[in-house]
């Protein structure tokens, strides 16, 4: 599904953030990507998004090349892609139900299937009784779960998050993790950039270590503490 | 384009100027005000225009001929000056017609003058040349042909009035061409606020795939509609002023010659509407371009 191939990322004044890596990710799989801050985890997420093209290397996402996508196949491939952020990233002006369904809108969705598929969305993040509520109005834990329906709204077959427990506490961040490993096992494959030592190792997914550019370690079911600090 | 879409389009653009609302208000007013100096100087200009025309095709070239002239040399000369190429018409004015003519502009002033010898004018001709402009040139070389005693053509007046009309229509589209670039440069503005203002908006929209189209079209709704409803609002004012300013002219200036409301009011306001909407459309698209990128 995701095909990293020699890549490497020097942004413009500064040493290189990615140095060859090498990395694939199968359909259905669950890889956590951890490392200390400034490893080049936000970089690696980024790339596979097509937020910038790599500086040199073949990145290759459901077995296409993305570094040779077209200006106009950009917003094509970013919809079979969800994406949630720390920061959320959510229409203040707007109830939880419109921030929804603006992901739809801007993709050209009929309205019915608007009206059908966004309760059924926020049904699954839990939010069913909150959707007139605007986002000022929810804890930082229901708002990450609004931006989780909106990532899931258009189905996409892969879900990239960095941080996306960056600003939630430790019983608040599980929730949103456990969610992201329901969404996983409906079929959706999960890349997540973390700090969060304790729901790395009790998740017992994939983790994927990087320091100072380079994956140094790569492991099914592994932990957080061995490696990183 | 999907109608839905079209109809979202239209929403967005609506709610960003209410939301907007003082911005909306300042770039109208902007356009407005120069759309309404642009417009009476298209007014102005057309009118200027008009005038000069309507002298020019009154200049003629006036020739007086030496007294001691035979019919036959006259006549010699009438068709030498007919056959140079920029002459449009000649006319044989002998100096009794002359004084007629005089006599009935000035009456009793000129009285007593028809006896033998005493006519103090001369024979001429009146010539009009093809295009008003020839007529220094065709002057000229009148000059050189005998027979011939003064040439007469207001010579400065309408050298001067040629250079003018000249000027004012270069400095008149200069000076057009400045506001419109103005306008444009004050619509990208507000719009590139309005945009500021939905950067986030836009963000999000680019990552969950719309495409720049979908992204741009409110912006340009947005700008067409300013600019739209910042052409209409001169056009109305124009509409109404011009045609006082002529029922004035008429009635208090009856010999300058205006051009009817009904012949220019329509293409101005079309034309104004065009450049307000032009300049709304490109504005936003100018506005754009930076947040489009990633
Ligand atoms: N836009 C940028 N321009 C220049 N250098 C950058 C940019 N973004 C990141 N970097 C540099 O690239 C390296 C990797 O940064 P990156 O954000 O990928 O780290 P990270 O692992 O996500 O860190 P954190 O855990 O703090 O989020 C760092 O040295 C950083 O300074
Ligand atoms: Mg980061």
């Amino acid at each position: 599904m995701i095909d990293m191939q020699h890549v490497n990322m020097v942004y413009p004044n500064s040493v290189g953030a990615l140095k060859d890596i090498n990395f694939s990710v199968e359909r259905g799989e669950f890889v956590f990507i951890v490392g200390s801050s400034g490893a080049g985890k936000s970089t690696l997420i980024r790339l596979i998004g097509r937020e910038f093209l790599p500086t040199s290397g073949s990145i290759r996402v459901f077995g296409k090349e993305i570094t040779r996508l077209r200006r106009r196949e950009i917003p094509l491939f970013r919809r079979s892609i969800g994406v949630v952020f720390q920061d959320f990233r959510l229409l203040e002006k707007r109830t939880v139900y419109d921030n929804v369904a603006f992901a739809m809108q801007v993709v050209g969705a009929s309205p019915r299937e608007i009206r059908r598929r966004v309760p059924e969305a926020l049904e699954m993040v839990g939010l069913a009784g909150k959707a007139k509520r605007k986002p000022d109005e929810l804890s930082g834990g229901e708002q990450q779960r609004v931006c989780l329906a909106r990532a899931i709204i258009n189905q996409p077959s892969l879900i990239i998050a960095d941080e996306p427990t960056g600003n939630l506490d430790p019983q608040t961040s599980l929730g949103i993790v456990d969610l992201l490993k329901t969404i996983n096992i409906r079929g959706t494959t999960v890349i997540m950039a973390t700090h969060a030592k304790d729901i790395v190792d009790r998740m017992k997914q994939r983790v994927v270590v990087l320091e100072n550019g380079k994956i140094v370690s790569d492991e099914q079911k592994g932990g957080y503490s061995h490696h990183a600090h | 384009m999907l109608i839905r879409n079209i109809a979202y389009f239209f929403k967005e653009a609506m709610r960003s100027i209410v939301r907007n609302g003082w911005m909306s208000f300042a770039s109208v007013a902007v356009v407005t005000v120069t759309l309404l100096i642009l417009g009476s100087f298209m007014l102005l200009n057309i009118n200027v225009e008009q005038i000069t025309q309507e002298i020019k095709d009154q200049v003629e070239i006036v020739v007086y001929l030496d007294e001691e002239l035979a019919g036959s040399e006259v006549e010699q000369l009438r068709v030498a000056v007919i056959q140079l190429p920029q002459v449009e018409e000649v006319r044989y004015v002998s100096k009794e017609q002359a004084l007629a003519r005089l006599q009935s502009q000035l009456g009793e002033l000129v009285a007593g003058y028809e006896e033998e010898g005493r006519n103090p004018l001369r024979d001429s001709f009146e010539i009009r040349t093809k295009i008003p402009e020839d007529i220094p040139a065709v002057a000229q070389t009148l000059q050189t042909l005998p027979g011939i005693a003064r040439v007469d053509y207001g010579t400065d007046v309408v050298e001067k009035l040629f250079r003018f009309t000249g000027a004012v229509r270069w400095v008149g589209l200069a000076f057009m061409g400045g506001l419109a670039f103005t306008a444009l440069f004050l619509i990208a503005n507000t719009i590139k606020l309005t945009v500021n203002a939905r950067a986030k908006e836009i963000m999000i929209m680019k990552w969950v795939g719309a495409t720049e189209w979908f992204i741009r079209w409110p912006f340009v709704i947005e700008g067409v509609l300013l600019g739209g409803i910042g052409a209409l609002l001169p056009a109305l004012a124009l509409f109404y002023l011009y045609h006082e300013v002529v029922a004035w002219t008429k009635v208090n200036l009856f010999f300058l010659p205006l051009v009817p409301p009904q012949m220019v009011l329509v293409s101005i306001t079309k034309l104004l509407l065009l450049i307000g909407i032009t300049i709304g459309g490109l504005g936003s698209l100018l506005s754009m371009r930076r947040f489009l990128k990633v």
